[in-house]
């Protein structure tokens, strides 16, 4: 009798229900549908592209490093366990991912409370009106639309934006010609505002 | 004082009214939401086995608690067994503990294999406790194989372990039938650099 020694990809091809392979631009409610049905790849994919605004809200909520990782870490643990309840036809994926996400939060805060924290990972996953308004909520649809953008239009608008360098400066750090600099910026701009309009199906 | 950059030098003042408004707005957006934070080199790498078992670290340490005790029961129970067994004169009826310790990998492991009975169904449960075996890099983890005729036979499970200094107890199976000569040892799995998976051998038994 052979022994399968490959452990971790038989139990990825075993973990695996959809067989379709994964559109590169697969919309996050996709994702989300298949991570429901054990798909690694889509959660992996998932992830890459909700780390940054997962880890920005809990830095924001926790204000410590340490606590925000792990607050991090759990919230993909409940998204793992939780995303076969997740129904497209009742809303987009982002929404739902922040709901999980929050909840996380609120359960680390409350440990930190020292009270109990066995809450269910998912008190709502309905995000209400304020949750819209919420200064959190914007940070967190405004990086995940971030993770969208090609790297080289991503690069100026972090350049731009967070580096503190104008247009000239930009062009010189990136050799580029200062129009495409200015090309770009306004490209990735645009971009950003037609994900924040679709809000992220 | 942070900079804010100049929206007109970005989008200079050749876009129609809607278009510049639009951009506007994604502007101030910006501006309000802050850079998105570094990540370190744990949370880059990509999402763990552990979230992929639905589990949190912390919910692995309250349940790692409840299975040492339930481990401590077991041995309870093994022990009166084992009494009642010798006194019968019926060890195979209580089952068998193999100690493990480590190999040149992990010179400071110990283990100890609980394997009980075998029920009626041919499934042959078995319950490890080890200590000293080091975490390992992201998607590494440790496998329990059943060794015959000098050679590893077959997987009885596999675990993880947060931390060379809190001890690790898991309820694994083997669905074989026990053979005369069969014993057991752990191996780390690791991924090489042709993408194929390697194990070593880090706990094996002293006798």
């Amino acid at each position: 009798m052979a022994v399968a020694l490959d452990t971790w990809s038989g139990w990825r091809a075993l973990s695996r229900r959809d067989e379709r392979p994964l559109p590169p631009d697969a919309t996050d409610g996709e994702l989300l549908v298949r991570v429901g049905q054990r798909d690694c790849e889509a959660f992996e994919l998932l992830y890459h592209r909700y780390v940054r605004p997962v880890l920005g809200l809990a830095l924001r909520r926790l204000r410590d490093r340490q606590r925000a990782e792990d607050a991090a870490q759990e919230t993909f643990a409940a998204v793992w366990r939780s995303a076969a309840n997740y129904r497209p036809e009742r809303g987009p994926a982002a929404p739902w991912l922040y709901a999980v996400a929050r909840n996380a939060m609120i359960d680390r805060l409350r440990a930190r409370a020292e009270t109990p924290s066995d809450a269910p990972d998912l008190a709502s996953t309905e995000p209400s009106p304020a949750d819209h308004a919420d200064p959190s909520f914007v940070a967190w649809r405004v990086h995940r639309a971030l993770e969208e953008l090609p790297d080289r239009e991503r690069e100026v608008i972090e350049l731009a934006y967070w580096g503190e360098l104008s247009q000239r400066e930009v062009a010189e750090q990136l050799h580029l010609p200062l129009s495409t600099v200015k090309t770009r910026t306004r490209t990735a701009l645009a971009q950003l505002a037609a994900i924040m309009d679709g809000e992220l199906a | 004082m942070r900079r804010v950059p100049d929206f007109d030098e970005l989008v200079g003042d050749s876009l129609p009214p809607d278009e510049r408004e639009r951009l506007q707005r994604m502007h101030d957006l910006l501006v309000l939401t802050g850079p998105p934070p570094q990540l370190s080199p744990r949370t880059e790498a990509g999402p763990t086995l552990l979230m992929r078992l639905g589990r949190s670290r912390r919910q692995l340490r309250r349940g790692a608690a409840l299975l040492a005790a339930a481990v401590a029961t077991l041995l309870l129970a093994f022990l009166g067994g084992f009494i009642a067994g010798h006194r019968g004169g019926n060890e195979r009826a209580v089952g068998q503990l193999i100690r493990l310790a480590g190999t040149r990998e992990a010179p400071t492991a110990l283990a100890a294999l609980w394997i009980a009975p075998s029920g009626s169904a041919g499934n042959w449960p078995m319950q490890l406790f080890e200590r000293g075996l080091p975490q390992l890099p992201q998607g590494g983890l440790y496998e329990v194989y059943l060794v015959r005729k000098g050679r590893l036979y077959a997987s009885c499970g596999s675990f993880l372990v947060t931390s060379r200094a809190r001890a690790v107890s898991v309820s694994l199976n083997a669905p074989y039938r026990p053979r005369r000569g069969d014993t057991w040892v752990v191996t780390r799995e690791h991924a090489q650099r042709d993408g194929h998976d390697a194990s070593t051998i880090v706990l094996h038994p002293t006798t």
